[in-house]
C-alpha cells in the first residue's frame, strides 16, 4: 500500500458533499424568506399552540426549513407532554 | 423590416458575475446561425459591454442601443452583421452611458421590432438582479439560466429564477458551465445532477471548463468555432436543442486504458 502511495497524493476529505448540505440549508432559507427572527416568532407560536391544545414544551422546539424541490417544507420538532390535570380537592 | 415567422426571445441571465453568459451568448448564437436560423444576440450590459468582444465585432459598432432607443439611429444602423455568418448579427449595448438610462419598456419595443425580422433574439443579461436585470428580461420569451457548479452560482441563481417566475417567465432552462469532471469524481465538485436537483429546472447543457475558451476570447473568435474544443462542441449541442434537436449529453471525461491507471495510482 505505502508503495501505491509514493505515486499517489494526500488524500484530503473530499468536500462537495458539504457543499451539497450547505446549499440546501441557504436555498431553504433563501426561498421561504426565513431567518433566524422570523423562526423565533415561529417558535413561540408553537409553544403557545402547545398550550392551546394541553401540552407542556419539555425541551427545545426546532425549526428546520428543507427543499424539496421548489417548495420549502418547515419541519417541526416539538417534545411535549400532557399537562398534569389539576387534582380536585376532596 | 419585413414580418415573418414567429421568433422567441431568449434572455441569458445568472444573477452572479463571470459565470460565462456572454461566452455561451456569443457561441450559442452562432450555433444557431451555423443551423441556418436568424439570429441577433442583444447585449443589454450597458456601460459593461462584452459581446463585440466576444465575436470580434468591436471595431464596426457605430450605434448602440441606446441610440436605437433614443432615436439617435435606426435599428438596422445600430445592428452589426457578422462577416462569416451574415445571418448573425448584434446589437451593442452603449459602453459610455449607465443602465439607468433605458428602461425596460424600451428594450421590450427594441426586441419586438427585431421579431419581425429574426428567428432567435438572445438577450445578454448584465450580473445582478436590478435594473440591467429587469431590461433584459422584459422581452424574454423564455431564460437560459447559467450556472457555474459552485454555492454562490447557485445560490444566486436560485434567487433568480424566484424573480423570474415572479415576472411571470416560467420557462427557464439550466447550463451548467465551467464543469471539471476530474474534480466531480473526486468529490470536490458538485456535479450537475445535484446543482440540477436543487434548482428543479429543465437542464439544457452541460460544458466544460476549457482553456480554449481563454483563447477564443483573445481571438475574438467564440469557442463553437473551435474545433478542438469540447467547450465548443457542447455549445453547439445546446444551439441543436435549442432548434428542438434532441441531441445526448456529451461525455466529459475521456476514459482511457491511460487515464484508468493514473487514477489507479492517484494520479489523475
Amino acid at each position: 500500500m505505502s508503495f501505491l502511495n509514493m505515486f499517489g497524493k494526500d488524500k484530503e476529505e473530499p468536500t462537495a458533499t458539504k457543499a451539497d448540505d450547505r446549499l440546501a440549508l441557504v436555498l431553504s432559507y433563501q426561498r421561504s424568506d426565513i431567518d433566524e427572527k422570523k423562526l423565533k416568532e415561529f417558535r413561540g407560536r408553537l409553544i403557545q399552540l402547545c398550550d392551546d391544545f394541553g401540552y407542556d414544551v419539555v425541551g427545545h422546539i426546532e425549526v428546520i426549513p428543507q427543499s424539496k424541490e421548489r417548495t420549502t417544507i418547515i419541519n417541526a420538532s416539538i417534545p411535549v407532554r400532557l399537562k398534569e390535570q389539576m387534582k380536585e380537592p376532596i | 423590416m419585413r414580418m415573418s415567422h414567429r421568433s422567441v426571445a431568449i434572455v441569458v441571465t445568472s444573477g452572479k458575475g463571470g459565470v460565462g453568459k456572454s461566452t455561451t451568448v456569443a457561441s450559442v448564437g452562432l450555433g444557431l446561425a451555423q443551423l441556418g436560423h436568424k439570429v441577433c444576440l442583444v447585449d443589454t450590459d450597458i456601460g459593461l459591454r462584452k459581446l463585440d468582444l466576444m465575436l470580434g465585432l468591436e471595431n464596426r459598432i457605430v450605434y448602440d442601443l441606446v441610440d436605437v432607443i433614443e432615436g439617435v439611429a435606426k435599428l438596422r444602423q445600430a445592428l452589426v452583421r457578422h462577416k462569416e455568418y451574415p445571418d448573425l448579427a448584434l446589437l451593442p449595448a452603449a459602453q459610455t452611458r449607465y443602465k439607468e438610462e433605458v428602461n425596460p419598456a424600451q428594450v421590450k419595443h427594441v426586441v419586438d421590432e427585431l421579431r419581425k425580422e429574426f428567428h432567435y433574439i438572445l438577450i445578454d443579461s448584465p450580473a445582478g438582479i436590478e435594473g440591467g436585470f429587469r431590461n433584459a428580461i422584459a422581452a424574454a420569451d423564455r431564460a437560459i439560466l447559467v450556472v457555474n457548479p459552485e454555492i454562490p452560482s447557485v445560490r444566486d441563481s436560485d434567487r433568480v429564477i424566484g424573480l423570474l417566475e415572479s415576472a411571470s417567465l416560467t420557462n427557464i432552462d439550466l447550463v451548467v458551465n465551467r464543469v471539471q469532471p476530474g474534480m466531480v469524481r473526486d468529490g470536490d465538485m458538485l456535479s450537475v445532477e445535484r446543482v440540477q436537483n436543487h434548482l428543479a429546472i429543465n437542464l439544457l447543457g452541460i460544458v466544460p471548463e476549457d482553456r480554449r475558451i481563454i483563447r477564443s476570447s483573445n481571438t475574438g473568435e467564440p469557442v463553437i468555432l473551435d474545433n478542438k474544443s469540447l467547450a465548443g462542441k457542447a455549445f453547439s449541442n445546446i444551439a441543436r436543442r435549442l432548434a428542438g434537436e434532441d441531441v445526448p449529453f456529451l461525455e466529459l471525461e475521456e476514459t482511457t486504458l491511460i487515464t484508468r491507471i493514473k487514477r489507479l495510482f492517484h494520479i489523475a
